[in-house]
C-alpha cells in the first residue's frame, strides 16, 4: 500500500490523464533545461548577436561537446571528480546513521546541545572557514590531495546527513525497539539488522543528495587543491570560462555533461527509495 | 560527557552481571557510535568557526599581519546602509522559499506512482538541483534580458515594454529567487519522496478503513508521517535561503548598486573581492546569529513533538 | 605558425601525466636497487597558470614541451579558471607555492610584492639584458627599482565603433574632440540609436569611463594620485568628470537597463545596430563575428582638454617566482625560455595582446596589433584599469558606485561621498 493510491487504482479518467499531466508538467519545469541543451548545441556566433532564444544558425551539437573535452583535460576531472565523491558519501552515510542512531535513540543530557551543534554547522557560511581549514589541512599534510576534500566533505555534510538520520531513525516506530530491548539484542545488531534496513529509502535519497553537492562543489576544490590531477569536474567546467570572453555554448555543453553522472545516480537510487517489503517483513 | 551518557543509558537495557564488556556496554556503545564524527566535527567544523568568530574582531586581509579592532567591524556593519538592504532581501529570500517544500510535496505526490517511465520522469524533476549554477544564473537572465530575452520576446509580441527585472531594485531580488526556487523545489521533492516511502502501512490502511479520504485523509493521516521530511526540508530551505549566493554573483553581482544584496553575498564579496576577512567574518557571526534564532524554534520544535509523541 | 598546437590539449596533458607518472613510478621500482643519484634531475617544475583562451592554453602545453624536450625537465602545470585563480593565488601563494606563476603587474603585484610573497628576480633581468627589451613597460612588474616579474602581454583599450554609423552619422570622421563626440552621438540618439553599449552587471566597465574621464580631464598624474588613495573622491577636480559623464546620462548614449547585462551581454547591441560604439579592451574584438570584424574600427578616446597629456589604459599580465618556490632555479631557466621574441610573438596572438618586448618579429600583419602598438608608443604614460590600479577592497566599492551613479546620476554626491569614506577608511586617513 503506498500513498497517493496508485493510478492503476483510480478511476480510468484519471488514469488516461496522469500520463498527460505529467508530461506538461515536466515539460514546463524543464524549460531552463532545454534552453540550455539548445545553447549547449549553438554556435558561438547565435550568442555573440543575442540569438539566445531563436532558431539556431547552425547545429554544433558535436563541436561544442568535443571542445569540452579538447580545452581541458575534462576526462581526467571526471575521475577526480569520482575520486572524491564516492568515498565521501560512503564514509557520510556510516557516520551519520551511526551518529543518528544515538541522538534519535538514547536519551542523555546534552543530546539536544550535541543536536543543535550539528545542525549549527549547516548554518556557517562555509566559505568563511576557507583560512582556517586551508590551515589544517596543510598541517596535516593532506592539503592539494583529494583526501583534503573528501575529509572536508564527509565532516561538512556530516551535518545535515545527521539531522536527516536522526529524524527518520526517530520517527520508527517505538515497538520495534521495545521488543530488541526485551530480547537484550545489542545495539549494534539493532542498528544493523533493525534500523539499516528500515531507513534504506531515506539512506537512497541522502545518499544522492550528499552525491550531488559534494560533485558540484567548486569553492573548497579552489582552496584545498591545485594540481590538474586533483581538481574536479567543477574545475574543470570554471577553467572554460575566460578571463573576458566567455564561451556560452561551450560552458553549456559542459554542464549538461557534468550533470549527467548525479542524475544517473539518482535514476539507479531509485531502486531502493521503495521500503513496504522490509518494513512488513519486520513487523510481520 | 560519558558520565552523563552512563546515567541515561538506563533506558536501554536491563542491567546483566558479567564480563567488564556487557557491564559498560549500554554507554560504551553510544559513545563510539558518536566519537568519531564528532571529533572530526569538532576539528572541523566547530574550532574553526570560533577561530571565524574570532577574526570578526581583527582586521585582516587574509594573508598579512592582523590588527585588533574589537568591535570595529560590527559597528561598521551596522552603520553600513547595505546591511540593512541585504538584510532585507534575506527576509525576502526566506519567505518566498517557503514555496520550495509546498511545491516539492506537490511533484513527490504527482510522481510517487509506480508506472512505465516514472524513473526517468523522476530523475527529470531531480535534474535541476545537479545543473551548474552559473548555467542557470546565465539563462535565467537571458530569460529576464529586456532586449534579447524569452520574456521581453514574449511582451513584444503583445506590443507591451517588457520590464527589466534585473535593473529594477524592487523587483530583482524576486527574479533571483524565482531562479533559486528550481533547484530547491527539487531538493525538496526528494526529500518527500523519502518520507512518502517511509509511510506507516497499518496507519495508511487503518485510515482508509475508516473511510478517510481526499484532502482530509491527506492533512490528518499523511501529513503527520511526513513531519521527519516536512522538518528537514523546512530546515534545508532556510538554510538554502540564508546561505546561498550563487545565482546572485551570477545573475546581478548584488546589483543594481547593492539592491539584491544578501548577507551571504555580502561576506563573500568581502572576504573574496575585497579581501577583508575580519569584516567578512563579522557578518558571517551576525548570519549565524540570525539563523542561530531558527536553530532554537527548530529544536523546541522537534522536541516536543517527540514528547507528544511518546506520551 | 601551426607547429605543434594541433595535437589537443587535452591529449598532450593526459600525456604528460602518464609521463610523470610513469618516470614516478621508474624512479620508484630502481630505488630500491640503485642510488637516487643516477636521477638527478627528478624534481618537477611546477606552474599555476589562469590562461583563459583556448589558444593561449595550447600554446603553453606545447612551450612546456618544448622545455621538457630541451632541458630534459619535467613539468606540471595546473591550469585554473581566470576568476577562481584570484581566489586561489591567495591560498597558493602561502600554502604550497608553485615554482612559476601567472599574475597582473602593477598594484595587483605589488600588493604581494609587499608582504614578501614574490621573489626578486633583477638577477635574471640583469642576466638576459631585458631592461633595454622590455622599455617603458619594465616600470609595471618594478617595485623599489627591483624586478618581481616579466611582463607578458598587455591589452588596449579604446572606442570600437560600426563604420557604417561612422559614415552616416559623422561622414566618416572619427570624433577627436568632446563636442565631436556629443554631435556624432546626438545625430544616433535622434534615429533611436545608443550611442554606446555597455553592461555594468559587470561593474567593472562602468570603471574604463571614469579612468578616460580621468585621464583625459584632470591627467594622468592626478589619476594615479587617487588611485594611490593620495586624493580624495570629493576634490573638486573630480566635478568635471561627473559633469561630463552625467552629460552621456542625460543624453541618453548609454544602453537603456545596462545594468542587466554583463559586458557580453551588451555586445549584440552593436552587432546588431542598436548601438554604434563600444568602450572596451582589444577582446571586443573576439567576440564580434569574424567575417564581420572589417565592419568595425578603432577610435582613440577623444581629447577633452587640449593641454592634459594623452594616456591610455593598458593592463598588463605578467609572470613570476613566488619566494616559496622550491626550485628558483628551474623557474628562472624556464622563464628565460618562455621569454624568447620568438614564444612572445605567439603568445601575444591569440588573445591580439600587444607584446611587451620591442624586438617580437611579426608574425602576420595584423590591424589591430599594428593599431595597438601605435597608441602604445602615441600615449605620453598609461595606466592599468582602475581595478587593477587601486586597492582591491576601493575597486569594490567605487565600481559599485559608478554602477549606481551611471543608473541613477542623482545620487552623484552620496556615492562621492561614499567613496571618499571607504578610501579614508582603507588608506588609514582622517
Amino acid at each position: 500500500m503506498s500513498y497517493p493510491i496508485p493510478v492503476q487504482q483510480a478511476r480510468p479518467a484519471i488514469r488516461a490523464l496522469y500520463p498527460v499531466a505529467i508530461v506538461v508538467v515536466l515539460a514546463l519545469w524543464l524549460l531552463p533545461l532545454v534552453a540550455i541543451t539548445v545553447t549547449s548545441i549553438r554556435s558561438a556566433e547565435d550568442l555573440m548577436v543575442g540569438n539566445y532564444w531563436g532558431w539556431p544558425k547552425s547545429f554544433n551539437l558535436f563541436e561544442n561537446y568535443q571542445a569540452v573535452f579538447t580545452q581541458t583535460a575534462m576526462a581526467r576531472f571526471f575521475f577526480n571528480s569520482l575520486v572524491i565523491t564516492l568515498p565521501t558519501v560512503f564514509f557520510v552515510m556510516i557516520l551519520s546513521t551511526m551518529m543518528g542512531f544515538v541522538l534519535a535513540r538514547y536519551r542523555f543530557r546534552g543530546n539536544m546541545l550535541l543536536f543543535a551543534l550539528l545542525i549549527g554547522g549547516n548554518f556557517i557560511p562555509h566559505q568563511i572557514l576557507m583560512i582556517p581549514v586551508r590551515d589544517f589541512m596543510l598541517k596535516i599534510g593532506l592539503y592539494d590531495t583529494p583526501y583534503a576534500l573528501i575529509l572536508f566533505h564527509t565532516v561538512f555534510q556530516t551535518g545535515f546527513a545527521t539531522l536527516f538520520m536522526r529524524n527518520f531513525i526517530a520517527d520508527l516506530p517505538g515497538e520495534l525497539f521495545e521488543a530488541a530491548r526485551v530480547e537484550g539484542t545489542s545495539p549494534w545488531q539493532v542498528l544493523w539488522h533493525i534500523v539499516t534496513p528500515l531507513v534504506r529509502p531515506a539512506l537512497a535519497a541522502l545518499g544522492v543528495l550528499i552525491f550531488t553537492f559534494v560533485w558540484n562543489d567548486y569553492f573548497w576544490a579552489l582552496v584545498l587543491t591545485q594540481a590538474d590531477t586533483v581538481r574536479p569536474v567543477t574545475a574543470g567546467l570554471a577553467t572554460l570560462r575566460g578571463q573576458y570572453v566567455t564561451a556560452w555554448n561551450i560552458i553549456s555543453a559542459a554542464t549538461v555533461l557534468v550533470a549527467i553522472p548525479p542524475v544517473l545516480m539518482f535514476f539507479l537510487m531509485q531502486r531502493h527509495f521503495v521500503a513496504g517489503l522490509t518494513m512488513g517483513a519486520v513487523k510481520g | 560527557m560519558t558520565d552523563v551518557l552512563r546515567a541515561s543509558a538506563v533506558r536501554t537495557a536491563t542491567r546483566r552481571p558479567g564480563s567488564l564488556w556487557r557491564r559498560h556496554r549500554e554507554w560504551i556503545t553510544p559513545v563510539l557510535l558518536l566519537a568519531p564524527g564528532l571529533i572530526l566535527f569538532l576539528l572541523i567544523i566547530v574550532i574553526p568557526t570560533l577561530q571565524s568568530f574570532r577574526l570578526s574582531l581583527y582586521d585582516w586581509d587574509g594573508i598579512g599581519p592582523m590588527s585588533w579592532v574589537g568591535l570595529g567591524n560590527y559597528s561598521e556593519l551596522f552603520a553600513d546602509p547595505q546591511f540593512l538592504t541585504s538584510l532585507k532581501n534575506n527576509i525576502i529570500w526566506l519567505i518566498l522559499f517557503l514555496l520550495a517544500p509546498v511545491g516539492g510535496l506537490v511533484l513527490a505526490l504527482l510522481v510517487n506512482q509506480k508506472v512505465k517511465g516514472i524513473r526517468l520522469a523522476k530523475s527529470l524533476f531531480f535534474m535541476p538541483l545537479v545543473l551548474a549554477p552559473v548555467t542557470v544564473g546565465v539563462v535565467y537572465s537571458w530569460f529576464y534580458d529586456p532586449t534579447f530575452g524569452m520574456m521581453a520576446l514574449i511582451f513584444n509580441a503583445f506590443g507591451a515594454t517588457p520590464p527589466a527585472i534585473l535593473s529594477d531594485p524592487d523587483l530583482v531580488t524576486f527574479g533571483i529567487v524565482a531562479a533559486a526556487l528550481w533547484p530547491q523545489v527539487a531538493f525538496c521533492m526528494v526529500l518527500f519522496l523519502a518520507g512518502l516511502n517511509n509511510l506507516d502501512e497499518d496507519v495508511l490502511g487503518a485510515g482508509r478503513v475508516d473511510g478517510a479520504r481526499g484532502f482530509p485523509m491527506f492533512w490528518h493521516v499523511v501529513l503527520p508521517q511526513l513531519r521527519a521530511a516536512s522538518f528537514i526540508a523546512l530546515t534545508v530551505t532556510v538554510i538554502g535561503a540564508l546561505r546561498s549566493f550563487d545565482l546572485i554573483a551570477i545573475m546581478t553581482q548584488g546589483g543594481p548598486y547593492g539592491s539584491s544584496s544578501v548577507l551571504a553575498y555580502q561576506m563573500y564579496e568581502q572576504a573574496i573581492f575585497s579581501y577583508r576577512m575580519g569584516y567578512a567574518a563579522a557578518i558571517a557571526t551576525v548570519l549565524f546569529g540570525v539563523m542561530a534564532v531558527f536553530i532554537i524554534w527548530y529544536l523546541s520544535r522537534v522536541v516536543s513533538a517527540e514528547a507528544r509523541r511518546d506520551r | 605558425m601551426k607547429k605543434r598546437s594541433d595535437v589537443p590539449f587535452g591529449t598532450a596533458s593526459r600525456r604528460t601525466v602518464l609521463k610523470t607518472l610513469a618516470a614516478g613510478a621508474g624512479v620508484a621500482a630502481l630505488g630500491g636497487g640503485w642510488s637516487g643519484a643516477a636521477f638527478a634531475e627528478d624534481r618537477v617544475l611546477t606552474i599555476n597558470t589562469n590562461i583563459s583562451g583556448e589558444g593561449q592554453r595550447k600554446l603553453m602545453a606545447q612551450f612546456i614541451e618544448e622545455f621538457t624536450k630541451e632541458t630534459g625537465i619535467q613539468v606540471q602545470q595546473n591550469a585554473m579558471d581566470h576568476e577562481g585563480y584570484k581566489t586561489a593565488i591567495r591560498n597558493f601563494l602561502v600554502a604550497n607555492p608553485p615554482d612559476v606563476c601567472l599574475w597582473f603587474s602593477g598594484d595587483r603585484m605589488r600588493a604581494f610584492v609587499n608582504r614578501g610573497l614574490f621573489d626578486d628576480m633583477s638577477d635574471l633581468w640583469v642576466k638576459e639584458g631585458w631592461a633595454d627589451k622590455v622599455g617603458a613597460l619594465t616600470t609595471t612588474v618594478t617595485v623599489d627599482g627591483k624586478q618581481y616579474g616579466v611582463p607578458t602581454g598587455a591589452s588596449f583599450w579604446g572606442i570600437w565603433a560600426r563604420k557604417d554609423y561612422l559614415d552616416k552619422y559623422a561622414d566618416g570622421k572619427a570624433p577627436a574632440t568632446w563636442d565631436e563626440l556629443l554631435a556624432f552621438g546626438d545625430k544616433m540618439v535622434a534615429d533611436g540609436i545608443s550611442p554606446f553599449a555597455i553592461g555594468t552587471k559587470d561593474l567593472w566597465p562602468a570603471a574604463a569611463w571614469f579612468d578616460y574621464l580621468n585621464l583625459r580631464i584632470n591627467g594622468y598624474d592626478f589619476h594615479m594620485k587617487l588611485m594611490a588613495g593620495e586624493a580624495s573622491y570629493e576634490d573638486p577636480k573630480l566635478d568635471a568628470v561627473f559633469d561630463k559623464w552625467q552629460e552621456l546620462v542625460d543624453r541618453k548614449f548609454f544602453i537603456p537597463n545596462h545594468t542587466s547585462y554583463d559586458w557580453q551581454g551588451a555586445v549584440p547591441f552593436l552587432l546588431q545596430g542598436k548601438a554604434g560604439m563600444y568602450l572596451m579592451g582589444q577582446f571586443l574584438t573576439r567576440n564580434i563575428p569574424a567575417a564581420d570584424l572589417d565592419k568595425y574600427t578603432y577610435l582613440q578616446f577623444p581629447t577633452i582638454d587640449p593641454a592634459v597629456a594623452i594616456a591610455e589604459e593598458f593592463p598588463v599580465d605578467s609572470m613570476h617566482i613566488p619566494s616559496g618556490a622550491k626550485n628558483k632555479d628551474l623557474a628562472r631557466q624556464f622563464i628565460a625560455f618562455f621569454y624568447q621574441p620568438q614564444r612572445l610573438a605567439l603568445w601575444v596572438e591569440p588573445e591580439g595582446n600587444i607584446p611587451t618586448r620591442s624586438d617580437v618579429p611579426v608574425l602576420k600583419k595584423d590591424w589591430l596589433l599594428e593599431k595597438g602598438q601605435a597608441i602604445l608608443q602615441s600615449a605620453k604614460s598609461a595606466s592599468q584599469y582602475y581595478d587593477r590600479d587601486t586597492d582591491p577592497d576601493m575597486a569594490q566599492i567605487g565600481m559599485n558606485g559608478f554602477q549606481q551613479f551611471m543608473a541613477d546620476p542623482k545620487s552623484r554626491k552620496a556615492v562621492q561621498a561614499r567613496l571618499e569614506q571607504a578610501r579614508k577608511r582603507i588608506y588609514k586617513q582622517s
